[in-house]
């Protein structure tokens, strides 16, 4: 019995690390490299669980993933704030899965910055 | 969304009812938040009536601990694929091609299983064993078999988002 429950901590702490480090990590963006993307905004997804918007970028079409949309609401960024068809410049991370996505940081907006990490 | 999906995912991320989480200001918070505490009754209730069919309180006559222990886990488990199904609505196509949904997916079956197997093989042990005689060998491996399978479906759980 003693040997069937060490055998059951072992597993549990085989398995739980795995969680624990993940959550401190960016995944599959890659915070070394950061980028700015600038250009008008084409679309936009006020949506959950992250808005949305594709920008026009001198070199491609950039899908820029914002932040939940409470929290846009809260620091400041309503849907108005990213309307399409305004000039934005977004500082943050490329993904490393697909080359015209990346993920924001921060935006700004006629001279307005809003936060969104 | 992926274009390439299966139609059934495609047809449950558009619908009226995948829209309106994605829209709401707070229907999928409600629901992140409603999944972990669900989660928090779920594996209190587990770790309980794995615990005393590996041997811990023993002082307590088996079926007394392992029974409401598990309706209780049954209730967490249910709040948590209720929340869940609404997470994984607002993005259900992108979620589903996900390996590591895949795999929690795989475990979330494998651990059902598993938990209506020791229902049905350990209902006459649960029945006559008395306050600190041994349960069989078969309830101390499918614990820590339910423990291991439950554990590992919670780290695939938060890891989709990074992969």
């Amino acid at each position: 019995m003693l040997k069937l429950q060490v055998f059951a901590l072992i597993g549990l702490g085989l398995v739980l690390p795995t969680a624990v480090i993940a959550h401190h990590g960016w995944g599959s963006y890659d915070a070394a490299h950061p980028i700015t993307v600038a250009g008008p905004i084409e679309t936009l997804k006020y949506e959950n669980p992250h808005a949305l918007i594709t920008v026009k970028a001198a070199d491609k079409v950039w899908t820029v993933t914002l932040a939940p949309t409470s929290r846009m609401q809260t620091r400041g960024a309503p849907p108005e704030f990213v309307a399409v068809g305004k000039l934005v410049s977004a500082y943050g991370y490329p993904s490393t899965v697909d080359h015209a996505e990346m993920r924001a940081e921060r935006i700004t907006i006629e001279g307005k910055t809003v936060e969104l990490r | 969304m992926l274009h390439d999906a299966p139609p059934v995912l495609i047809a449950l991320e558009q619908s009226a009812f995948a829209s309106a989480i994605r829209g709401s200001s707070w229907a999928y918070m409600t629901a992140n938040v409603g999944h972990i505490l669900a989660l928090m009754l779920f594996v209190s209730s587990l770790v309980v009536m794995d615990a005393r069919l590996i041997g811990a309180f023993a002082a307590a006559p088996p079926a007394t601990v392992v029974r409401p222990a598990r309706r209780l886990a049954a209730l967490g488990l249910l709040l948590m694929a209720s929340t869940g199904f609404m997470l994984f609505a607002a993005e259900a196509t992108h979620v589903a091609t996900n390996p590591v949904f895949q795999i929690k997916l795989t475990l979330i079956a494998l651990g059902i299983l598993n938990a209506l197997l020791a229902g049905r093989l350990l209902r006459e042990a649960l029945d006559h064993t008395p306050a600190f005689a041994p349960l069989p060998a078969t309830a101390r491996l499918l614990a820590v078999l339910s423990l291991l399978i439950w554990f590992a479906t919670a780290a695939c759980g938060r890891l989709i988002a990074y992969f």
